[in-house]
């Protein structure tokens, strides 16, 4: 793969005809159709609201915590919906990629970009939310561009990198199901990460160096209150780098694993 | 443990040549048992199993294609054909050997690929041209001429679902014919449709030929071969075992089979 090739004429109109696909067949049929990117993730929120927030009391000193319950839950959803997509993309599109010739790594982007598509929509909602609830609009706003960025391209990692694997161990799939149910409770979006700080600062801490952790917390900073706990000042400087470090490195063995076995997709898919 | 391979290359040169292949070898490793997943994966490497079969399929191809050349593939089921077509259109990796492109290569293992029948008819052709490496203007230009061809116009809207088989294949040949390269490669797109537009087909690929196209064409009719091809190539088990002229070909295909002519 060359990387002037990466984005020429010919991939980009396939990106975007496959996107524009996948967008058009994922809420094919069912009456309120693309409403449902935006009721799943609200629906979850509201369930989780009411037995974290109401049931059990947690967060009621955190300022505006139902818009920081949301905009964790939105954040979530992005990366689970990235994620499992990503690396089901092959498999999916595998009768493309035993009659055509191109990219691989296209098909894995396009199942993602309307990920992306329906967390732009879902943020829109968080912003509303915000507005509704008191928060202040501020200029911080914008750093959560980059932020998210930084998830997307751990998403992609990941993809790339499971993606390739499940082609011909499909058991990938089913291990990644199981992992993300067990990330969501190690990452602070239910709970206040100050609860654990209560109990052990360290924990807190190693909890933090996760990047998803530090996105979520880092886009509550800057979009919702200054009061979060953030990787950047609670756990500081030098280990503060780590989850970046875990991002690029995981993008860097995904992009190189798939670039190997992407060759052989065709035949063993 | 990385696998030595094959280099397929694209180059744009002025040298008549359109396609060159030096000892091209693809086998694939077929599964003995279930060895899908990771249980099994791990087990198999316990044991010292190799969990896998090597089937040769190309031992060793060399031919080179000239630029305006139309040359017939012939050969039995299971013979390479197909693999080979993959290989040139560079869906399959080559396992090893040298293969050079001239140009640029428009492949159709098959007709209305990434075709989806929840979409309708429309969307299917963009679908198919993007695929194809159309833009969206450039599908707005041809489009009517595209329906017109297939002679579907009133069932645009309609979902795939509810085509026939003949009217999908008709609507994905009509694409197919639009897309213009310095080489075509045809796996088996002839047979398709009623004899009306059976003669629409015979048509386009006699213009092709009269235009002094580049093609490939991947057959199982000698009748093909003998009226269209300017060469044809018979593989068996893997190895070219004849090359030239279309009609002595033809004639050694159909006694390799056995049948009267």
């Amino acid at each position: 793969m060359k990387i002037p090739r990466v984005l020429n004429r010919k991939n980009r109109i396939l990106l975007k005809e496959l996107t524009k696909t996948d967008f058009k067949l994922r809420y094919q049929g069912s009456v309120l159709g693309y409403l449902w990117a935006l009721l799943r993730p609200l629906m979850m929120f509201a369930i989780l609201y009411i037995v974290f927030s109401k049931l059990l009391k947690i967060g009621n000193d955190i300022p505006h915590y139902p818009v920081y319950l949301l905009c964790g839950t939105t954040l979530w959803s992005f990366f689970t919906e990235c994620t499992s997509q990503g690396i089901q993309a092959i498999i999916a599109r595998g009768e493309l990629l035993r009659k055509i010739s191109f990219p691989k790594y296209i098909v894995v982007v396009s199942s993602q970009l309307t990920a992306l598509i329906n967390l732009g929509i879902n943020l829109i909602v968080v912003v509303i939310f915000a507005l509704i609830n008191g928060v202040a609009p501020s200029w911080s706003w914008f750093l959560v561009i980059p932020i998210i960025l930084e998830l997307y391209l751990l998403s992609l990692g990941i993809a790339f990198l499971l993606g390739a694997i499940n082609v011909k161990y499909r058991d990938i799939t089913s291990i990644w199901d199981v992992l993300v149910q067990a990330l969501f409770y190690a990452v602070p979006i239910i709970y206040p990460i100050q609860m654990v700080a209560g109990t052990s600062t360290l924990a807190a801490k190693i909890i933090l160096l996760n990047p998803i952790a530090q996105c979520i917390q880092d886009v509550r900073f800057n979009l919702i209150t200054p009061e979060t706990v953030t990787t950047w000042n609670f756990v500081g400087l030098p280990y503060a780098i780590v989850p970046l470090v875990i991002v690029v490195v995981i993008l860097i063995a995904g992009a190189l694993t798939f670039r190997h076995k992407s060759k052989f997709f065709a035949e063993e898919v | 443990m990385r696998r030595k391979l094959g280099t397929r290359t694209e180059v744009e040169l002025d040298n008549g040549i359109a396609i060159e292949v030096k000892n091209l070898k693809k086998s694939f490793r077929l599964p003995t048992e279930q060895s899908f997943g990771l249980k099994q994966a791990i087990f198999n490497r316990l044991r010292g199993i190799k969990g896998y079969k090597e089937q040769k399929v190309l031992r060793g191809l060399d031919f080179d294609i000239k630029k305006g050349e139309f040359v017939g593939i012939v050969g039995r089921n299971g013979s390479g054909k197909s693999t080979l077509l993959k290989i040139l259109a560079g869906i399959y990796y080559p396992q090893a050997g040298e293969i050079v492109i001239n140009g640029t290569l428009i492949p159709f293992i098959e007709l209305g690929v990434g075709f989806n029948y929840e979409l309708t008819g429309r969307e299917n052709v963009y679908l198919n041209g993007a695929l194809l490496g159309f833009s969206n203007a450039e599908m707005d230009a041809m489009y009517d001429d595209i329906w017109k061809f297939a002679e579907l116009e009133q069932f645009q809207d309609q979902k795939l679902k509810n085509y026939s088989s003949g009217m999908q294949v008709r609507l994905a040949f009509s694409i197919a014919i639009r897309a213009r390269g310095d080489i075509l490669l045809l796996d088996e797109v002839l047979a398709v449709g009623d004899a009306a537009f059976q003669k629409k087909c015979n048509d386009y690929f006699k213009s092709l030929h009269e235009n002094k196209q580049t093609v490939i064409l991947v057959t199982h009719s000698m009748e093909n071969v003998r009226e269209f091809c300017d060469r044809a190539i018979l593989i068996e088990q893997g190895k070219i075992v004849m090359d030239g002229d279309p009609n002595k070909v033809a004639d050694a295909y159909t006694e390799m089979l056995g049948i009267k002519k």
